[in-house]
């Protein structure tokens, strides 16, 4: 391949940057950089200058609106990632940290806790077991023969409750009566010795913060395309992981005409470990597909032909998580493979490992990140390797000797203070000598023949580090098109650059940007064009819609003259989505529809309709409702496994209790309720400690002795504790169903599942959104809302108070003990199963249930609260 | 409070320029235009000390939106760029240098000569260093223009020349702009950088006035001073520059060789092992195999008709003579392991077959004797060329039997 005749000017220095600064928002626009002479003239005489950046691209409009989905949503995750909220340390220290130098303070503290009350088997287990008949945590006075050998447990709890309640408050004194239990069994309560524990929960939420901060191991992205071996088909299979947990491998035959739709049925493996990246390249008329997850990397052959099965070929473990693998574009079944540990693999599946580099050490000065790529180039036996401080090329074959630094952190490449390596990537399908290097503030191309000197450099301005990028090579006489892609915010921007012969001369042309970069719709994009949902639907699906994204691929469509862009985005939550752009072949005449002339003074061009469509199409409509249908439905029927224990409610409110006919302030309090539905609001806070709520609902004196449900709903409804007690059923009656419960515990001890604290929760979610699974409300004409209320709403009344039952304080206005509490909430689930459900035997089921890895799995279906953050327990 | 208004003032300008941003993505230059005739306020009350103030914001993105706008026009952006130019001190070279961009690109030639002189005699207070190597900038390309008004002026005189006629006038302008190019372009090429364009001018004035010497110093400095990178295209203008002046095959060899050394796949390796196999010297054919063998290894080499011929002809000379084998058995020695697999698979052999026949009958002669006439590329192709009954193939086929015996020499 040739050489430029003439590169563009640039002044180069040696050693670290000097250029101070930051994000800056929009340094990217306005600079043409240099401009080279491109040959003569239209006047011959006068030469002609062609700029560095700003010169004119391929037209690329979006065809629709917002992204849709091409696969349906991977319905079985719904996990959710962890924020910053989850981990931080909240409250007066915390303030008080803030303004200091600290950074953040983990509340290590709460987690442990979290630890405890959600594990208490594992933390607990064996002396609780021992132990559980010598303690009492019931208020009533123990009897003779039992007073011999059993503790009154009681007034601890209360102290631990008031601690609780003072929960960061500056005034907050330990109890003697704590300090004494504490120094008392701190060393042979726990299952695990506390230090060690501490020590583990400590080491986790570092690493949860850092990923938090910034997550490199999704780098490359887990999404492949791979093109049909007759360009000209409308056919591709995309490789993309699935699953609860990610670790799914599917491979799915996409038809590409009339909008991507899958295939055929995908060819499916199950991997043992979270998929993180997905690379592909195309050998002699095969695919290789490499995997890699954490400790685990796998290669795939694919052949061609279209419905052709893949074919594992090999497998390798490491014992230090793997931050990189590519696939060799020139060999067939070679991949490189990069350590977080430092090492650099050349992996051959005929000749398997060699070890080409190890170096714990960065390259060019120290940075703390293990993180470590490798890529190919125009050598087949020369890989590049790169840390977060740059790039060096090294032979295999003599790893030692023959090397050089291809980039560098630095003033060569004229980088800013700070600025750090992202995601190196081979474009060799564009020009065999090329590379491109992201940093979160710039994009480079860089040509193995030049080193240490960027051909073509750009100020990017996303708002998130690019961990991803697809290249599509433009053939002669076109752009190439590169896409970047960011994590966390989602963001999608397509480049154009090109670098090719200039017109009639031999001579090659330097790399150079090709019109304004732009961009693209992110999934999250699509929100606002779903049909309305209910608020706690529309909370959920926001937050699945926002989840990082996870990969990124592309291809190039023509159908006729028309040729289209396909772009793929992969969510974490393992949705893929798919946005088409249509190229204008070329610059149609200046658009007549913005007259300034002719606006109003008022009316300006602000908010008008962008280029691209206003609404989706029919077409992409169905989709999302499709798609919308499938999400929830997949949501609805939870694994066999995961069903809550279904229990008969009959031993707390008896029939006539649930069922009796719904007095004038139900009516009214439900009429209030659908209205906040309609609406999208809240008609109040739970919170008893928020008094501002202006729209309190006045309690209402009962006339005619109401049955002692409706009151207590009412009242709890009306969030007046205090009316609530002293109208509440009988002391006796709750004395009554507390014992019971407490009988039924002790039975379901050591086979209670951990994840049974919130299928309260769970099932409450599930049931609503099996009633909003109809869709929008619609009002209906002619017919009054008010006198026919839609189905949906029949039982939505009794969600919110029974939710406000199981709320802690209402149990504890009861006296109802903490750890009892749990277990009245898994009896009051019950609440939420159609009344026809047969009562199963209790706890039939809990003792299969749990086996996520952290009971937040199942927690995360009630999505409206925060929950906490999934740890490595 | 007058804190919080600055607050909501300085949100709203992030909530404001995030707008345009957007639109500007989204190529939507219109809607980008009026918000920026808004986001012109914070220009009021720029407090900031950060990174990047209003004012830069305001002169990349105004930039950008009337280089995109449909109704902007020339006039309108060179006023826009004479008030960035005001906006701020510290950018004024940097705004000069980049409006002379734009009207050189286009053609505007001479309104980006007057801006650029004008520039350059800017002076305000001490420079810093960014400011320095701007003003080298301004200068170099008016330096760079100087030349193009020298060149013009030269093939004017030519033409007259020819006509027998010679205005002076003419030809003092001429000597002036030479004077103005040179100094300018001499100055910048002295600093460290990549200078191509005006490095090139720079010989071609220098040659023009018969100082070879110090062109040819010019351009040894720009190849080999180790401050400067490492550009194949300095190298390259030298070996043209002394390939110009008639130099000797060696002072050519060594020019190539350096390349060679730096950029093993350069273009100009051809006529390198041209120049080599042509050489009488045993040391010189080597290095020329050596040359050709590390071409053929790159990517961008696969499918070069010309190289995999070169590499044919000296093959077919090394096996006939059954001289110096034991040189193509040390070439071989650190490819044959993947040579197979990169260049000669079975189906490279179809797909070479199908799309350039002359390259698969270079490739299939290297794949006969360095991989025997069992190899599956060689065998595919010269089936393929004996069943359509081509000559050339049939003789091929012979050669390669008759010559298996080198195979196994040099892979043993």
């Amino acid at each position: 391949m040739e050489f430029p005749a003439a590169l563009f000017p640039s002044h180069f220095g040696a050693g670290p940057p000097r250029q101070e600064g930051g994000p800056a928002p929009a340094a990217g626009w306005g600079e043409l950089g240099q401009v080279l002479e491109s040959g003569p003239g239209r006047h011959q005489a006068e030469p002609a200058f062609v700029p560095r950046r700003g010169g004119t691209g391929e037209n690329w409009d979006p065809a629709d609106a917002a992204a849709v989905p091409c696969l349906p949503p991977n319905a079985s995750c719904w996990v959710p990632s962890v924020t910053p909220q989850d981990i931080l340390y909240r409250g007066v220290l915390h303030r008080k940290l803030r303004e200091s130098t600290f950074g953040a303070t983990l509340d290590f503290a709460k987690q442990l806790g979290y630890f405890f009350v959600d594990h208490p088997e594992d933390a607990f287990g064996s002396l609780g077991q021992l132990l559980h008949k010598n303690f009492h945590l019931g208020n009533s006075n123990l009897r003779r023969p039992a007073r011999e050998s059993t503790i009154r447990m009681t007034a601890l709890m209360e102290e631990i409750e008031r601690l609780e309640a003072r929960r960061g408050c500056p005034q907050k004194h330990l109890i003697s009566r704590l300090r004494w239990f504490s120094h008392l069994c701190r060393d042979w309560l726990f299952e695990v010795p506390l230090g060690l524990l501490a020590d583990c929960v400590h080491e986790e939420l570092l690493l949860q913060w850092a990923s938090l901060l910034f997550d490199d191991s999704p780098t490359g992205g887990a999404l492949a395309w791979l093109p049909p071996e007759d360009t000209r088909a409308h056919v591709g299979r995309l490789v993309y992981p699935r699953g609860q947990a990610m670790n799914h491998l599917y491979f799915q035959d996409m038809v590409l005409k009339e909008g991507p739709r899958a295939q055929g049925s995908p060819a499916q493996f199950e991997l043992n470990g979270r998929i993180r990246q997905i690379a592909a390249a195309r050998v002699d008329g095969e695919d290789f597909v490499g995997v890699r997850s954490d400790y685990h990397c796998g290669v795939w052959r694919v052949p061609g032909r279209t419905g052709a099965v893949p074919t594992p070929l090999q497998v390798i473990r490491t014992s230090v998580p793997a931050s990189c693998l590519t696939v060799s574009p020139h060999l067939p079944g070679e991949l490189s493979v990069c350590t977080q540990s430092g090492a650099v693999y050349l992996w051959s599946v005929e000749t398997g490992l060699q070890q080409v580099r190890h170096d714990p050490q960065t390259m060019f000065f120290r940075d703390h990140s293990p993180w470590r790529w490798s890529d190919f180039t125009a050598h087949p036996r020369v890989l590049s390797c790169a840390d977060r401080t740059g790039l060096q090329c090294l032979d295999t074959r003599v790893p030692e000797r023959c090397q050089f630094d291809l980039f560098k952190v630095g003033e060569e490449a004229s980088c800013q203070q700070g600025e750090r390596v992202v995601l190196p990537m081979y474009l060799g399908k564009a020009h065999p000598s090329q590379h491109l290097v992201t940093t979160q503030f710039s994009v480079y191309v860089l040509d193995e023949r030049l080193p240490l000197v960027p051909v073509l450099k750009w100020v990017h301005m996303m708002k998130d580090p690019p961990l991803f990028a697809h290249l599509i090579p433009g053939g002669s006489g076109r752009s190439h098109k590169v896409l970047l892609g960011t994590a966390c915010t989602q963001e999608l921007l397509l480049l154009q650059y090109r670098g090719e012969r200039w017109g009639l001369g031999d001579a090659y042309s330097a790399c150079r940007l090709a019109g304004p970069p732009q961009k693209l719709h992110s999934i999250a994009g699509c929100l606002q064009h779903l049909p309305a949902q209910l608020p706690h639907r529309h909370h959920l699906l926001q937050h699945r819609l926002s989840t990082p994204a996870a990969g990124l691929a592309a291809t190039l469509q023509e159908d006729g003259s028309q040729e289209s862009l396909l772009v793929f985005q992969l969510s974490e939550a393992g949705d893929v989505f798919c946005q088409r752009l249509t190229h204008k072949a070329a610059q149609p005449p200046a658009p007549a529809t913005v007259d300034e002339a002719t606006t109003a003074p008022g009316s300006s061009p602000l908010f008008d309709s962008p280029p691209s469509p206003a609404v989706p199409s029919p077409a992409a409509a169905l989709l999302y409702r499709r798609w919308l249908r499938a999400l929830f439905k997949g949501r609805r029927e939870p694994p066999r496994h995961a069903w809550p224990p279904t229990l008969g409610q009959k031993l707390l409110f008896n029939r006539k209790e649930l069922e009796a006919t719904p007095s004038a302030l139900q009516q009214q309090a439900r009429q209030r309720l659908r209205q906040a539905m309609l609406e999208g609001g809240r008609i109040q806070r739970w919170d008893p400690t928020d008094l501002q709520t202006p729209a309190l609902p006045q309690p209402q004196k009962l006339e005619g002795g109401p049955d002692p449900l409706s009151t207590r709903l009412t009242a709890a409804w009306s969030g007046d504790w205090g009316e609530e007690e002293r109208t509440s059923v009988k002391l006796a009656q709750r004395q009554r169903a507390l014992r019971e419960q407490r009988q039924r515990q002790k039975r379901a001890r050591g086979r209670r599942s951990l994840s049974a604290s919130f299928t309260s929760s769970l099932t409450y979610q599930s049931e609503l959104s099996e009633l909003s699974d109809a869709g929008p409300l619609q009002p209906t004409p002619g017919l009054s809302r008010e006198r026919t209320p839609p189905p949906m709403l029949t039982a939505s009344p009794s969600a919110p108070p029974e939710d406000e039952l199981l709320s802690s304080q209402s149990l504890r206005s009861r006296g109802i003990p903490k750890e009892r509490r749990r277990t009245l909430r898994v009896y009051l689930g019950v609440w939420d199963k159609p009344l026809a459900d047969a009562p199963e035997p209790p706890f039939s089921q809990t003792s299969q249930t749990c086996i996520p890895s952290s009971p937040s799995q199942l927690s995360s279906a009630s999505q409206p609260r925060r929950k906490r953050p999934r740890m490595g327990f | 409070s007058s804190y919080e208004h600055k607050l909501n003032f300085k949100k709203s300008k992030e909530v404001c320029l995030s707008y345009i941003q957007d639109a500007m993505l989204q190529k939507q230059w219109e809607r980008a235009a009026e918000f920026l005739t808004s986001y012109i306020e914070s220009l009021e009350k720029d407090y900031s000390r950060e990174y990047m103030g209003p004012s830069e914001i305001i002169w990349r993105t105004g930039t950008e939106i009337l280089c995109h706008h449909s109704h902007s026009s020339m006039k309108e952006f060179n006023s826009f760029m004479e008030q960035m130019k005001i906006l701020g001190v510290k950018r004024y070279l940097k705004v000069c240098l980049e409006h002379a961009f734009h009207l050189l690109c286009n053609g505007l030639i001479d309104e980006a000569y007057q801006n650029l002189s004008l520039a350059e005699s800017w002076r305000f207070g001490e420079q810093t260093v960014i400011q320095d190597k701007e003003m080298k900038l301004i200068q170099a390309y008016r330096g760079l223009l100087d030349y193009y008004k020298w060149s013009k002026q030269k093939n004017i005189l030519l033409e007259h020349g020819e006509d027998g006629f010679e205005d002076l006038s003419v030809e003092q302008e001429m000597h002036s702009c030479f004077r103005n190019a040179a100094v300018n372009l001499k100055e910048i090429i002295k600093i460290p950088g990549i200078w191509d364009q005006f490095v090139k001018c720079y010989v071609d004035l220098l040659e023009f006035y018969g100082d070879h010497e110090e062109a040819r110093k010019v351009l040894h400095d720009y190849a080999y001073n180790s401050k400067f990178p490492a550009n194949p295209n300095a190298h390259v203008y030298l070996y043209q520059f002394l390939k110009r002046q008639g130099e000797s095959k060696k002072s050519l060899i060594s020019a190539l060789k350096n390349l060679h050394d730096a950029v093993p796949s350069h273009e100009l390796m051809i006529d390198f092992n041209l120049m080599l196999q042509k050489s009488k010297k045993r040391k010189k054919r080597r290095l020329g195999l050596e040359v050709i063998f590390a071409a053929l290894d790159y990517a961008g080499w696969k499918e070069n008709v010309k190289a995999w011929s070169c590499l044919a002809k000296q093959l077919k000379q090394i096996v006939m003579s059954e001289k110096h084998l034991d040189w193509l058995k040390h070439e071989w020695s650190s490819r044959k392991d993947w040579w197979p697999a990169f260049h000669f698979s079975r189906y490279l052999g179809k797909r070479n077959w199908q799309e350039n026949q002359s390259l698969s009958y270079e490739k299939a002669l290297v794949a006969g004797i360095l991989l025997g006439k069992d190899d599956k590329y060689f065998k595919y192709v010269s089936h393929q060329g004996c069943k359509a009954r081509m000559k050339r193939f049939r003789v091929l086929k012979k050669f390669v039997h008759k010559h298996n015996p080198v195979y196994m020499r040099i892979s043993g």
